[in-house]
């Protein structure tokens, strides 16, 4: 009784050709896709992403901007390095682990690595596609940026100091080339943040003890969540929620059944130490570290909602959790050593030599991050960028001497 | 470089719109029969057994394709909403999808899901411990209870020839039936202590379930570990390994060989490593084109692999 083929042929086999005229109901790039390709450069939708391929690991790279703004990225898997191209010369850069968002003279430039992870907490899916510059977000001033996991949904939060705009940009726009505004809300100028929660946001409102986050839609509005957030200073994104640093605590921010719920979790009562004004970890994992000024260590299990402070076992310039089954921690020394430490204690369990002191003493800022097998570390000065195995006594697996200075350096395809 | 919507790359949208237009032409005679829309290529391929020409079978997701976050265009949404019967897996596998089929519901279009007609087993470790697992498929058994579920709502879309839909539901249950039969029959072949499937794959607690094998998750170090291992990068593995005796791990690594390599050379442990067929249906000409072949082609690689 029926005289068109059924679609599903169409999908599956290259006949479609034939029928071209009909085999519209899918997007045209279906017809390319004969199920055979494995090669990401060639196959523009192999995976299950649109322009993208699927990957049996995911595509490791480090992805860095040398002080003219060439972009350069190193293949993890087989060293071969690329240029992507070129931006301004970035004054910060920050990742989600696909795009790196420098701020320049242009503003906030993107560029897409091309190469990401979706995290389903099950198990993960990994991506390959074209890398490429996006363009600028424009802003006055500086401007602090703020990602979720994923690289394919929700919002990437900008607000420029400068002119006091807040800005929710549109995440999986993104993967289709087009940096794209949510919102832009006019605030005051100075400090703030816009920080994505799922398809939801927190901006900050006012300055210093008085600053505050408010909820706020994707189109803007606002959801009518809003928590006091005294000298709200670092953000980071867990798999349980979204952290926000304040100077009495933390406050983690999800999405439940469509509502945005913020928790507070408050410093211990007895606590003196400096709180910790950025965060940083092995992507995802719920545990989160930051340094308490000179002081020590702040480590923050979003899970548990708590925190818990480490002694420093040396002067300190960063510091992040790996959230292994042992715990570690990874933290520079400013000496340029690498350190392991032990989560529960904060004692050394294994270091480098001194690998970044010439960039330390320089006053450059080298990268230090954690994954899960493996750390990196870059050497601005030292043009170097190293592969730390932290759980075999913090040995070098590997060197990669790097052509002009990495002095931005993100490890993408997380 | 122009500093806002900047679209470096082909804009995916205008591509779709032509799409639309390329459609025009033939969606008026979709209205000959019924349309069933399936979300994945696994339930795809048994609905199209069921039904055979008497529906057109509309499967979204395509050969070699991920069925959590593959994406659908305006149209194939707009198809979905239009459908007389959408058949989807549930249990939060779609979820690249779901927006698409709460659309579809919430215009009361007729839908089985497939998770809803099955005993569910929850993940029993890890970071989604005590959630639904939605890889029902791996036991033949399940897919029996969806295709129950299956025939009587294909039965009451209009113009179907309800004989014709019994025979080849009989006939289909009657290939599930001889599936189960035999993977429990190849299956006896390993011994007892080798029941284990040490493997990153995530989707086999269904089939273990079933056929009484105890799933051994382990980390496979990546390319970046094999570029340059030491022994602790493998003892998660090894201790797998060793701890269940096998001499075959089931796993997706994109560098296999290394893996065989960096296990013998730094632990001494020989093993082979086998990839299993998980979450999608491949292309015609590959090992598995549908559901009944895929099945049978993971059965005799553990089985292969797990013998003496």
């Amino acid at each position: 009784m029926r005289s068109l083929t059924p679609l599903t042929a169409l999908l599956l086999t290259p006949l479609a050709l034939g029928l071209a005229a009909c085999s519209g109901a899918a997007s045209p790039q279906d017809d390319a896709a004969t199920g055979a390709a494995t090669d990401a450069a060639t196959g523009p939708d192999h995976g299950a992403v649109t322009g993208a391929a699927e990957l049996a690991e995911p595509a490791l790279g480090l992805t860095t901007i040398d002080p003219s703004g060439q972009v350069t990225h190193l293949d993890l898997l087989d060293e071969s390095v690329t240029e992507l191209g070129t931006v301004g010369t970035p004054s910060a850069v920050t990742t989600d682990g696909r795009y790196l968002f420098a701020q320049t003279d242009e503003g906030v430039e993107i560029v897409d690595s091309g190469a990401w992870t979706w995290d389903h907490v099950d198990h993960f899916h990994y991506y390959r596609a074209e890398p490429a510059l996006l363009g600028a977000v424009e802003g006055e001033g500086p401007a602090t940026v703020a990602t979720t996991n994923q690289s394919m949904s929700g919002g990437t939060g900008v607000f420029f100091e400068g002119s006091g705009d807040a800005v929710l940009l549109d995440t999986a726009a993104l993967s289709g080339g087009s940096v794209e505004e949510l919102f832009r809300l006019e605030g005051e100028p100075g400090a703030g943040m816009v920080v994505p929660v799922g398809s939801l946001a927190l901006v900050t409102e006012g300055q210093g003890a008085a600053t505050r986050v408010v909820g706020r839609t994707a189109e803007g509005d606002e959801t009518g969540a809003a928590a006091p957030c005294p000298d709200a200073a670092g953000t980071i994104t867990t798999r349980v929620g979204a952290v926000v640093g304040c100077s009495d605590g933390a406050l983690l921010a999800s999405v439940v059944d469509g509502e945005l719920t913020i928790e507070s979790v408050p410093y211990p009562a007895d606590a003196t130490a400096p709180p910790a004004t950025s965060f940083d970890n092995r992507e995802g994992r719920p545990t989160v570290a930051g340094l308490a000024g000179t002081e020590g260590i702040w480590v923050l299990d979003t899970r548990e909602r708590e925190w818990s402070l480490l002694p420093a076992p040396a002067p300190l310039v960063h510091v992040t959790a790996v959230d292994d089954d042992d715990d570690h921690l990874l933290a520079l020394a400013e000496d340029g050593r690498v350190l392991v430490l032990d989560g529960e204690s904060g004692a050394v369990v294994a270091e480098t030599a001194p690998l970044v002191a010439d960039s330390l003493a320089a006053g450059l800022s080298p990268v230090l991050v954690a994954d899960q097998q493996r750390a990196y570390l870059s050497g601005p000065a030292e043009r170097v960028l190293h592969e730390i195995d932290h759980a075999d006594g913090a040995r070098i697996a590997r060197s990669f001497e790097t052509a002009a200075e990495p002095t931005w350096t993100a490890e993408t395809g997380r | 470089m122009s500093r806002r919507a900047v679209r470096a790359v082909t804009s995916w949208a205008a591509v779709g719109a032509l799409a639309g237009l390329a459609l025009t032409g033939c969606t008026a005679e979709a209205d000959e029969g019924p349309v069933v829309v399936v979300s994945t290529n696994i339930l795809g391929d048994v609905v199209t057994e069921l039904v055979g020409d008497q529906a057109d079978v509309v499967t979204l997701m395509k050969p070699n394709a991920d069925p959590h976050s593959f994406e659908i265009s305006a149209q194939q949404g707009a198809q979905l909403r239009a459908a007389d019967l959408v058949v989807s897996n549930g249990l939060g596998l779609e979820e690249g999808l779901q927006q698409h089929l709460d659309a579809a519901s919430a215009e009361d279009v007729p839908a089985v899901v497939a998770g809803d007609e099955i005993d569910v087993l929850d993940y029993a470790e890890g970071d989604a411990a005590g959630s639904p697992d939605s890889h029902f498929w791996t036991d033949p058994g399940r897919m029996l209870d969806v295709v129950d579920a299956l025939e009587p709502a294909l039965a009451e879309l209009d113009g179907i020839d309800d004989e014709a839909l019994a025979a080849s539901a009989s006939a289909y249950r009657g290939e599930l039936e001889q599936l189960d039969a035999d993977m429990e029959a190849t299956f006896a072949a390993i011994p007892a202590e080798r029941r284990a499937l040490v493997t990153n794959h995530h989707v086999f607690g269904y089939l273990a379930d079933r056929f009484d094998f105890e799933v051994v998750g382990a980390v496979i170090p990546g390319g970046t570990t094999l570029a340059a291992p030491s022994a602790s990068d493998l003892a998660d593995l090894v201790e797998a390994v060793e701890d269940t005796g096998v001499p075959t791990i089931f796993a997706e690594s994109s560098s296999p060989d290394r893996l065989v390599q960096a296990l013998a050379d730094e632990a001494d442990v020989r093993v082979a490593v086998v990839e299993l067929y998980t979450e999608s249906l491949t292309g015609p000409d590959e090992g598995a084109p549908d559901y009944l072949t895929m099945m049978r082609t993971n059965t005799e690689r553990i089985a292969t692999g797990l013998s003496p």
